[in-house]
């Protein structure tokens, strides 16, 4: 079973004041196996979309190793480049400003094919339409422009069209957020279907650990440029190890009274410290209720324990 | 409990669309009331219209707002103008947004006490220390660019609460930020409402936040109130098959994970598609013929529960 990515020590950097660098994302290990959805948590400025734009190309990565389907593209020349990053689609938070809106919906979801030579004239309308039933949309659609759509229609195109090259990997960078309540339940329930049907492999970024909860196999949290965590779905909503990743999930406000009312919750206290001074030894020591000494002068590395990899010296390997 | 807000027959017209269509609800002292919706539901277009800062394309075409007992929805500006922000003032989704940037926090939270800044400066300081703000002192003499999202709306919180109104409508004050962060400024709303008997009415789509601080809930779909009770009620038992839907379709913590959620079919009707009818019938698995040719009414089904729905009665 072949990988469908792997990130070895990525680090993804900005210029920031004073020539000191931001490092968005400062030594990212993690792996997506073949058919599998993995969901990449935090909070803004964490870094999930600086990782996520490295692994589409939309930023260069500053040093490590990027492999899809075991092949490197960091460094690789555009010719390379351009044949893998067919391997690769994104869709993106918001799908009003993802479409040309002087492009007829058949029209942007055939583009790919179109510009990569794949299909033209009665094939290309063929496969348009068979994308079209995928995700949902009526066939005659095709003719509309994207102001004619409702946002989850507009939604359901941009998944279209990043399915038309039958990617090795989704990336989903918050695909439902600008979406309203009832919307989003729609475009879930098609990203699970779709996953079954095609067995693509997804990297599904977010802020909202229910959702994420809802379509991923495993999942990764980030704090201020690194993981804090990784394990399969189940075992990290059951059982979070680290102090972070249980502060998010207990910061998540149940839409049941009294479940939320029952939890007796302490909010974490303190601000997200900017990633352009990270606090030294463990980042997360500035609000961790469990902090000690040793966390505010070494950072821990990640462990693996079972299933599960977590850096914080309060675990044990 | 002595009432602090009562909007009655609230209608607002946007080129002769009724876009807010006979609202009705009321709130108590010490009282939060969630108005959820989703977008275009009319949620922040009542609050603006309580606040009588409704935009131009808007027209105010029938009801009446009582604050403390007074009628304010027919106030001359004048008058309005030196209610708001002392009796009853407003804060905003994004905070960053509505501060002024070339004012010192300390100088914009004296601004609503309307006292010069060395007059106002204990009362601003300890009231940015209620708000949680550490080191007041050096916070007040900073510009709003300097603080996180999460500080400024703090501050917001603190500017609208400074002159102790007797209500404050919060237009989704945690959407903008991260779930930790909105975790506190939940807590603080909580906390202050408690403590000082703030009237809260809090606009929002999210369902979490609403089972998180709500006392009573006003579900509103297209410009409509389609259900309202205690928040504890309406959750349990919704009897409004568009509360019912919506609850469905929120994924949660404790879901089977990849299970299917529910779909409410369709779209939201634009006001131009808006019938004689029940404005959900349209998207309603549970939708008659009657349903379409006559809008049910708001009516009592519980002590202190009420549902816009024909079939409120065949709802377990």
């Amino acid at each position: 079973m072949s990988e469908a990515l792997r990130l070895q020590d990525l680090v993804v950097s900005y210029p920031g004041r004073d020539r000191a660098a931001i490092r968005a994302v400062d030594g990212v290990s993690l792996a997506i196996g073949a058919g599998e959805t993995l969901g990449l948590v935090g909070e803004s400025g964490c870094g999930k979309s600086s990782l996520a734009n490295a692994v589409v190309g939309l930023v260069k990565a500053s040093a490590g190793s990027i492999r899809v389907r075991g092949e490197e593209i960091v460094g690789a020349d555009r010719a390379r480049l351009r044949a893998m990053r067919a391997q690769v689609q994104m869709v993106f938070q918001d799908p009003a400003t993802s479409l040309n809106p002087r492009m007829r919906v058949g029209a942007a979801i055939g583009e790919p094919l179109l510009v990569r030579k794949l299909a033209r004239g009665a094939e290309l309308r063929a496969r348009v339409l068979t994308l079209l039933d995928e995700v949902g949309l009526r066939r005659d659609q095709a003719d509309l422009l994207p102001h004619q759509l409702s946002g989850g229609q507009r939604q359901r195109v941009v998944i279209a069209r990043s399915l038309a090259l039958r990617p090795a990997l989704l990336v989903c960078d918050e695909p439902v957020s600008a979406l309203d309540v009832s919307v989003r339940a729609q475009i879930l329930n098609l990203l699970v279907e779709l996953q079954a049907q095609l067995g693509m492999a997804s990297l599904f970024v977010s802020h909202d650990l229910a959702v994420v909860r809802h379509v991923c196999d495993r999942v990764a949290v980030m704090y201020l440029g690194q993981i804090v965590e990784t394990a399969p779905a189940a075992n990290l909503y059951a059982a979070p190890r680290h102090p972070y990743t249980r502060a998010l999930l207990s910061a998540v406000p149940e839409p049941d009274p009294v479940l939320q009312r029952s939890r007796g919750y302490v909010p974490l206290s303190g601000e997200i410290p900017s990633p352009a001074h990270p606090p030294s030894g463990c980042r997360f020591h500035t609000r961790c209720p469990q902090a000690m000494a040793l966390c505010k002068t070494t950072p821990p590395t990640l462990r693996r324990i079972g299933e599960t990899e977590v850096a914080c010296h309060l675990v044990e390997g | 409990m002595s009432q602090v807000l009562a909007v009655e027959n609230l209608s607002l017209s946007i080129a002769g669309a009724r876009v807010v269509d006979d609202v009705s609800f009321a709130v108590a002292k010490g009282e939060v009331l969630a108005l959820v919706g989703e977008s275009g539901c009319g949620k922040s277009l009542t609050a603006a219209a309580i606040m009588r800062l409704l935009p131009a394309a808007v027209r105010q075409t029938a009801g009446r707002v009582t604050l403390e007992g007074q009628v304010i929805s027919a106030l001359p500006e004048r008058e309005m103008r030196a209610l708001r922000g002392r009796r009853l003032a407003m804060i905003f989704q994004e905070p960053q947004a509505a501060l002024d940037p070339l004012a010192t926090v300390g100088r914009q939270i004296a601004e609503t006490l309307r006292q010069p800044w060395p007059a106002a400066r204990p009362a601003v300081l300890k009231m940015l220390e209620e708000v949680g703000i550490s080191d007041p002192e050096r916070r007040a003499s900073e510009y709003p660019f300097e603080l996180s999202g999460g500080m400024c709306q703090r501050i917001m919180i603190a500017s609208a609460l400074i002159a102790r109104p007797a209500l404050l409508l919060a237009d989704e004050p945690t959407t903008a930020l991260d779930v930790t962060i909105q975790a506190q400024i939940l807590a603080l709303l909580r906390r202050l409402a408690a403590e000082r008997g703030t009237a809260v009415v809090l606009i929002t789509h999210d369902m979490g936040v609403v089972a998180d601080i709500a006392d009573r809930v006003a579900v509103m779909y297209a410009g409509r109130i389609a259900e309202t009770g205690t928040t504890a009620e309406v959750f349990a038992r919704p009897r409004h098959p568009y509360t019912k839907l919506l609850l469905a379709s929120i994924p949660r913590l404790a879901d089977v994970p990849k299970s299917r959620l529910a779909v409410i079919q369709g779209l939201v009707p634009t006001p131009s598609q808006f019938g004689p009818g029940c404005r959900f019938a349209g998207r309603c698995p549970m939708a008659e013929a009657r349903c379409s040719a006559a809008a049910p009414g708001l009516a009592r089904i519980g002590a202190e529960h009420a549902s816009a729905c024909w079939r409120a009665e065949d709802m377990v």
